[in-house]
């Protein structure tokens, strides 16, 4: 059982050919980018929702800022495809890799700092210190300031990585707990529905890919704008 | 003479390009050298292709005709081929008159004999060489492949084909038809579902596949995807259909606005020119005013004229009148003043007297007469 329970988050391997490269390139086959004007169903709701989300989360930038609307919609669209194929049943989620999720979020973190002190130097640097502070605060607030810039895309990344492999574990484990229960009681009946609900909040990990790339926006907007 | 009528037995290739001479495709020498061709030689000589090209030119058209015309014997081409030429010199022309009509007709005989391909003349223009195929890889098919034109642009801007109205069928939502329908004939109806059964049970039984925690969690996602698809799938495909829909009527409006737009100038021109048409009214009505303003004035003119000349008048008239009675005046004022000068006072008293005693008589008469 405890081997069992982590055996869903090792490399995937097919007869020792890892194909994790497969898995992660795997979801933009389903974003097809026809040159029509006029698509199938799917191409058109796609397009509408990239359209809707795109508006509503580039309205808030600058021209600066809206010039990074392709890698944050690239960027939702595929921790939210992954992280929702991740929920069929004997798949491998790559987002529950914390190399994966480092990897994509200390060079975007490192973009949006270094471009905020390549243009506004002054700026950047005046967030360490919040307004208002007595004097002899200063050195240390500047210091736990700091601190926390460099930790942002370590949160980013932990974020993302503990939230779907904590998922993806509860439901292992209560479905691990409906199994046993079937045995001996057949209330297990109550258990599966624990199971949707948690299943349903666990769709929630889309929201967390906004949240991701929210983040991801604010802080770019916070160096970048102002 | 003899020479010049039709043989069909003999010679078979005309050659047509040495005919400029008189009488140089008349001798002996040259028709010694014409070989007849059977069939056989004729097709075992050339490749198939070469027929092809008979296709591309058909410029004389008697004498070409098509493939089937090729493969008859080549004793009948130049029958027909000769035939026109020859009815030239039936007529008792001589072989010079044939050679310029067959140079008349060069360019049609070149042509005729490239399409007839292998023109194995040994004629006089070849005498004694070695026979050869003439211009029979001029127009192989190389040239026909070799001219059509193939991709001439990129494939992207080439139109898409449509798309179609309809995926294709699905049962179970996973399973196309076509798998259906391989397995009917063997299986029947109940094929397909028995096969899947079978083979779920057999997994299960065998324990290829395990029961684990993950069964569980298979059972919720697809259960609530097959629901959320059940209940909510026609209305996103309706949504998506809706947003087509919207697209295209964008569009459609606009064309339909340049449309309309288009067609109400086309209208206004045509009333533009309708009233070009009625301009002519305009033009009369202009017309006849100026002419009426012209004949007033005119009539004015003439009405002060007329007035002026008899004011002129009139005042010669006054001038004449007054002077007369000035005249009268002065007469009477003349006379009058003589004639009191001429009155002497005698005279006067006299007259006074006469007429107081005339007075009394008739006051006398006039006292008598009431008292009657």
């Amino acid at each position: 059982m405890n081997e069992n329970l982590f055996a869903s988050f090792t490399t995937p391997m097919m007869m020792g050919v890892p194909i994790v490269v497969l898995i992660i390139i795997f979801p933009s086959i389903l974003f097809p980018s026809p040159n029509r004007l006029i698509n199938n169903r799917l191409a058109t709701v796609q397009q509408w929702l990239i359209q809707l989300v795109s508006k509503y989360m580039l309205s808030i930038h600058n021209y600066k800022g809206q010039t990074w609307a392709l890698m944050l919609m690239s960027l939702i669209l595929f921790i939210g495809s992954t992280n929702l194929l991740g929920l069929l049943p004997h798949s491998f989620t790559p987002t529950t890799q914390l190399s994966m999720n480092l990897g994509m979020a200390i060079p975007l973190w490192a973009g949006t700092v270094v471009m905020g002190f390549r243009h506004k130097t002054k700026a950047s640097l005046a967030h360490f210190l919040p307004q208002g502070t007595p004097l002899p605060l200063i050195p240390m607030l500047v210091i736990i300031e700091t601190i926390s810039l460099f930790i942002q895309p370590v949160a980013l990344a932990v974020r993302l990585t503990a939230n779907i492999t904590a998922g993806h574990l509860l439901i292992h484990l209560i479905g691990g707990a409906t199994l046993v229960l079937m045995n001996i009681n057949p209330v297990t009946a109550l258990i599966t529905f624990i199971i949707l609900i948690l299943l349903t909040i666990l769709e929630l990990a889309v929201a967390l890919i906004q949240a991701y790339v929210f983040t991801l926006l604010v802080s770019l907007y916070l160096h970048d704008n102002t | 003479m003899g020479h010049k009528r039709l043989n069909p037995a003999r010679s078979v290739s005309h050659p047509p390009f040495h005919l400029w001479g008189c009488g140089e495709s008349d001798s002996p020498e040259s028709e010694a050298t014409r070989i007849p061709l059977s069939p056989t030689q004729v097709r075992s000589a050339t490749p198939a292709s070469v027929w092809t090209p008979a296709e591309q030119k058909p410029s004389l058209g008697a004498a070409q005709g098509s493939l089937n015309s090729q493969r008859e014997p080549a004793q009948q081409r130049p029958l027909r081929l000769e035939a026109p030429s020859r009815s030239a010199p039936s007529k008792g022309s001589t072989s010079c008159q044939r050679g310029r009509s067959g140079r008349a007709r060069l360019h049609g005989d070149r042509s005729e004999r490239r399409a007839r391909g292998p023109s194995l003349d040994l004629s006089s223009g070849t005498r004694g060489k070695a026979p050869r195929l003439k211009n029979a890889a001029l127009l192989g098919p190389g040239v026909l492949q070799a001219t059509r034109i193939f991709h001439t642009g990129q494939p992207s801007l080439a139109p898409l084909p449509p798309l179609p109205e309809h995926g294709g069928k699905v049962r179970l939502g996973l399973i196309p038809e076509e798998f259906f329908q391989f397995l009917y004939p063997k299986t029947g109806v109940t094929g397909p579902y028995v096969l899947g059964t079978g083979l779920i049970l057999y997994f299960l039984s065998k324990e290829i596949y395990v029961i684990t925690a993950e069964t569980f969690s298979a059972i919720s996602v697809i259960g609530l995807l097959v629901y959320v698809v059940k209940k909510y799938g026609a209305s996103i495909g309706e949504f998506a259909d809706k947003l087509n829909e919207q697209k295209i009527a964008q569009l459609e409006e606009v064309k339909q606005a340049s449309i309309k737009q288009i067609q109400d100038a086309i209208d206004t021109e045509k009333s533009q020119q309708a009233l070009v048409q009625k301009r002519h009214y305009l033009f009369d009505v202009q017309r006849n005013n100026i002419a009426m303003a012209l004949e007033l004035t005119y009539r004015e003119r003439l009405h002060r004229v007329h007035r002026e000349v008899k004011n002129r008048l009139d005042y010669h008239i006054s001038v004449q009148n007054m002077m007369r009675r000035k005249e009268q005046d002065h007469m009477i004022n003349w006379v009058e003043k003589h004639v009191v000068q001429s009155i002497s006072a005698q005279q006067e008293k006299e007259t006074i007297a006469k007429c107081i005693a005339d007075l009394k008589l008739l006051a006398k008469k006039a006292q008598a007469q009431p008292v009657l």
